[in-house]
Order: C-alpha cells, then sequence, then structure tokens
C-alpha cells in the first residue's frame, strides 16, 4: 500500500453560512464554515471540501471570502466546488487558499475547460464533479445540480474527463445522496476498475459501514460526505479506526 | 525575523505564507534579486517541472541571488523546491538544477498493481532515517501530504532524512548544513506539517 484512503467532509456553504437541507429545499443554518473546517482539521479529516450552494455572480465575494477564511485556519489540502466557469474562475478561488477546484456543469457545456485549467494549474488541483443516476441500464450524467439530465453515461464521461486532465473524480450517486441507505457502489467500482485518478465517492453515507463498503466494495480513493460529520453522528476518527480494523491504511 | 518566499512565477506561494503567518512569522515575498534583502530565512515552495523552474530562474535573473543565499541562509526547499536543489530531472533532461546534491531526480517505476497510482498524491508515511532539528517532537512514520510524479531516489546517505515507500522507496527528506528540503507539503500536512515549519523558524545555524 501507499497513500492512505481519505475522508473528506463537505461544507455546503450559502452566504458565507454552512446550510443543510434535503435536496437544496428546507435550508437551514448549520454555522460558521471556518469554524467547521477547523474542527474537522482537528478531528483528522484528510481533506476539507466546500461545496458553493448558491455560487450566484452576487454571491461571489462573499464565497471568495469564505474560502480564505477557510485558508487562513486550515492546514490540509482544501478543494471548493459550485459555479466554476472558466480558468479564471479557477485562478481566483486558488489565489484565495483553495488548493484544488472541482468543476461540475462547465465541465460539461464546455470539456476545453478540464483542459485548459489541468494544462495551467495542474492535474493534481482540477477535480471533476459528475452526479450521475441509475437509468435501469447505466448511469446517466445530469447538470445544474442534478436538475438537466445529458446524454453522457458515467463511466465513459469519467474515461473522458481523466483524459482530458483531470486529476480527480468525485462521483455523487443521485440516487443515493440525501437517503443514508449507503453508497452506491456498484457504480463506484465500475468507475474504479476502469480509472487511473483518485475516485472520491459521495452520497448515501449514513452508518459507519457504509463509509467502509464504499472503499472495500466500491474501490473509491475517498469517501466524502456532509451531514454524518456535521451532526457528529459519526466521528471521523471512528471511520479510520473502522477502516485501520479492515486492513487498509488510514492517517491515524 | 523575516521569512523570504520565492515567488519565481509559476508557483502557488499562498498556503506557504499562510501557514508561516499562522506561526506568527512575517514573510517577504521574492521575486527580484533585491527582494532578498533583509530576510533572515529563506523558503523555497516550487510547483511546476524542474525545467520551467530552472528557465524562469534565470529569466528573473534569481540564480546568483539564490545560490547566495543557499549558502548563508536558513533554507527550507518544499516539493520541487527539493527538486531544484539536484544536478537534474528525468523531468526535464538538459536543464540544470542547482546542484547542492549532486545525484538525479528520477520518475517513479511504472507498476502493474493499480493501487499505486503517478502523481503520487496524498497522505503517506515518512519514516526518520536521521535525526534533524526540523524533525523535532515528529515520530517515524506520521503521514505527511504528497502530490508529485518525480522523487529522489539516489542520495548520498548523510544527506537522507526521511523515507518513504510508493511502489518503491524514495527520499522523501534531504538536507545539509543550512538546507533542508521536504518532498511533501508541510504547510498541507495538518498539525506534523505546521510543527515542522515551527522547528524551521526557530532553527539557528
Amino acid at each position: 500500500m501507499s497513500v492512505t484512503i481519505r475522508i473528506i467532509p463537505c461544507l455546503d456553504v450559502r452566504n458565507g453560512r454552512v446550510v443543510k437541507g434535503i435536496n437544496f429545499e428546507d435550508i437551514v443554518d448549520a454555522g460558521d464554515p471556518a469554524e467547521a473546517a477547523k474542527r474537522y482539521d482537528l478531528e483528522g479529516a484528510d481533506e476539507i471540501c466546500m461545496l458553493d450552494i448558491d455560487a450566484s455572480y452576487e454571491a461571489r465575494s462573499t464565497t471568495l471570502d469564505t474560502v480564505e477564511k477557510i485558508a487562513n485556519q486550515v492546514f490540509i489540502p482544501f478543494t471548493v466546488g459550485g459555479g466554476v466557469k472558466s480558468v479564471q474562475d479557477v485562478e481566483v478561488l486558488l489565489r484565495s487558499g483553495a488548493d484544488k477546484v472541482s468543476i461540475n456543469t462547465s465541465a460539461i457545456i464546455n470539456p476545453k475547460l478540464i483542459a485548459e485549467a489541468s494544462k495551467e494549474f495542474g492535474s493534481q488541483c482540477i477535480v471533476v464533479a459528475i452526479d450521475a443516476k441509475f437509468n435501469g441500464k447505466n448511469w446517466s450524467v445530469y447538470t445544474h445540480g442534478g436538475k438537466n439530465k445529458t446524454e453522457l453515461d458515467a463511466l465513459s464521461w469519467s474515461k473522458n474527463v481523466e483524459q482530458l486532465g483531470a486529476g480527480e473524480i468525485l462521483m455523487t450517486s443521485m440516487d443515493k445522496d440525501g437517503t443514508k441507505s449507503g453508497f452506491d457502489n456498484n457504480l463506484n467500482e465500475t468507475l474504479a476498475n476502469d480509472l487511473n485518478i483518485p475516485l472520491i465517492a459521495s452520497g448515501g453515507a449514513g452508518e459507519l459501514n457504509h463509509l467502509v463498503d464504499a472503499i472495500k466494495i466500491g474501490k473509491a480513493d475517498a469517501v466524502l460526505a456532509a451531514s454524518i460529520f456535521h451532526y457528529e453522528e459519526i466521528s471521523i476518527r471512528k471511520v479510520k479506526e473502522a477502516l485501520k480494523r479492515e486492513g487498509l491504511e488510514v492517517r491515524l | 525575523m523575516k521569512v523570504g518566499v520565492i515567488d519565481y512565477g509559476a508557483s502557488n506561494i499562498f498556503s506557504v505564507v499562510r501557514a508561516l503567518n499562522s506561526l506568527g512569522a512575517s514573510t517577504k515575498i521574492i521575486k527580484t534579486p533585491e527582494d532578498f534583502k533583509n530576510i533572515d530565512k529563506l523558503v523555497f515552495p516550487g510547483q511546476g517541472s524542474m525545467g520551467s523552474c530552472s528557465k524562469k530562474l534565470s529569466e528573473n535573473n534569481l540564480r546568483d541571488s539564490l545560490i547566495n543565499a543557499l549558502n548563508n541562509l536558513p533554507f527550507l526547499g518544499i516539493c520541487l523546491g527539493l527538486q531544484i536543489l539536484f544536478s537534474e530531472s528525468e523531468e526535464s533532461e538538459g536543464q540544470k538544477g542547482l546542484n547542492i546534491f549532486s545525484e538525479k531526480i528520477e520518475k517513479f517505476n511504472e507498476f502493474e498493481d493499480k493501487t499505486i497510482k503517478i502523481p503520487h498524491m496524498g497522505w503517506n508515511q515518512v519514516e526518520i532515517s536521521q535525526n534533524h532539528f526540523l524533525l523535532k517532537g515528529i515520530k517515524s512514520n506520521e503521514d505527511f501530504y504528497f502530490v508529485h510524479s518525480f522523487a529522489s531516489k539516489e542520495a548520498n546517505q548523510n544527506e537522507i532524512f526521511t523515507k518513504t515507500f510508493h511502489g518503491e522507496i524514495f527520499n522523501s527528506a534531504v538536507g545539509k548544513d543550512n538546507i533542508f528540503a521536504t518532498q511533501f507539503h508541510p504547510e498541507k500536512s495538518g498539525k506534523s506539517g505546521l510543527k515542522m515549519l515551527k522547528n524551521f523558524l526557530d532553527w539557528k545555524i
């Protein structure tokens, strides 16, 4: 073995506050992002992810301000996503303190963005996020936070973004997201068997075993979760101890 | 005390500056030979390829001042800031490094094992092979954060301080006299990394 399995808590942020809601509805305030990020760092998170769920043009300066506040307090890798449309957007986020930038919808509208951004800043800082749903045969890719279905299939799209220069894939199962019934290990394993870049599994974490299965069965390199960590339902340390018991390498 | 941080034109220096500032150090960004005045220590947080780094150092007239500083000041090289200290790299044949260490930077071997991915990116164990002031309070085999595709495999035994395994063993920290350099990113390695940076700030030569 070499690098450790990564546990990545995710902060959904809107107007400078952590928010929680089901399918982006009934949103409630869940605290200060920098405070939450700092707590995760102390609890042993391997990276922090922040997703700007509003990402409107008007809210951009608030977002950058939040990125900077987190970066000033947290000294582990920090990924930021939401509303990234251009190479310049990537640059501004990196300058504000992000180590990696996650691109979703704009990568589909303009795949060249992946190539340009990874050439400019290096593959290591370009994460492509994919939202997908099972259609009975394979997994369809959706854009705009899961609103619009595309013709793309998750497996071929992920191979495509790897070739374009993405450094990692953040795979969210829309079937599982918010259900707390476990990750889509079929989807993840299908991708992991074919990809040479790391795969981050997202969507469905509800209990400890789900995270372990995402690694053991889903073959993911990292797991991302929001609410289970936010409400301290499961501690990061407990997840890592469970992974270690399974013989997997973790940072404790 | 003022820590100079080299910005040769292609590196993301902000995280290093943030980490040093969080430890109470004041920093000065170094872009020209004049900027080397009035600094007490120097950090080189390189990124990108060794060839373009070497070229940019020459283009910006930083090479001579840098070599001068390497002879005098406590120096910490990070990532490409370690690789540039060697004579050359397989990544950019023909481009000269700073030759503080006479060996070569090499590409990782390719492995059938799919869990060994290149670039080597993520947290990995750092085994201490020789004590150093900068490693004070850090236990052998603590995890640090790496992002790189080339590495130091050959070096003088006296100049190797830590080793790491990624399909094969490579030197993850080297040093001599006033110079210390890490392949990993202490500024992104949480508590362990901050401890090392604090040691660097306390380091007297």
